[in-house]
């Protein structure tokens, strides 16, 4: 199983539907809620998530070294091998 | 504050700003509730109603480039989306919202770059 870390904001709707989305699947993943970190510890979930190549848009997932920006339930199932018809 | 009133002012608001955009409100009421919610306790919080989607930073400059509605300063990229990130607001010929992909900056840049106009997907 591919390990599963996302960045997250807690006033995000698309990020709750991909903690879910995880949740439903029985996949384990740890999560960062950004808004809720210091300031230091924000400033260095920026720099990594800048140094991807990208603004601060979450919901931000690494599916082992892939990357998912935005909320993709489909490219999820595609990195996690699952079927197609798996319940989202 | 009273979060009910002031969603009810950020709507009156936010549509006259957004519609000479060629945007509306999602017509999924219930997220666009949520999401007004959310802008109402970030105004509270930090000042303005960030986009509850996007990470604010030190950055003061950067910060007011997502403040709601942040459309104008990511024109390119919502037009090609046909949404905004947060999905508060839909192009105007926009019926179905689900049907929008949230598409990274990156992916839009490629298409970009490799000659995608952004429209017809």
């Amino acid at each position: 199983m591919k390990d599963v870390v996302m960045y997250t904001l807690s006033t995000c709707p698309w990020c709750r539907k991909t903690k879910k989305y995880f949740t439903d699947h029985n996949i384990p993943f740890k999560y960062v809620d950004y808004d809720l970190q210091p300031v230091q510890e924000q400033e260095r979930i920026e720099q990594e998530m800048r140094k991807r190549g990208g603004p601060l848009s979450f919901p931000w997932v690494l599916i082992g070294d892939d990357l998912v920006v935005g909320w993709n339930p489909a490219r999820y199932d595609e990195l996690l091998a699952l079927s197609k018809t798996s319940k989202r | 504050m009273n979060v009910e009133a002031r969603k009810r002012s950020l709507r009156y608001f936010f549509a006259k700003i957004v519609e000479p955009l060629g945007y509306k409100f999602t017509p999924d009421d219930e997220l666009a509730e949520f999401l007004l919610e959310q802008e109402t306790h970030l105004e509270e919080a930090h000042g303005s109603p960030f986009c509850p989607c996007q990470g604010r930073t030190q950055n003061h400059e950067e910060n007011m480039k997502i403040v709601c509605p942040c459309i104008p300063f990511h024109r390119d990229h919502f037009d090609y989306m046909k949404r905004c990130w947060c999905g508060l607001f839909v192009h105007k010929d926009v019926t179905d919202p689900d049907s929008l992909p949230q598409i990274p900056y990156a992916d839009f840049r490629k298409a970009h770059d490799a000659g995608g106009s952004g429209e017809g997907r």
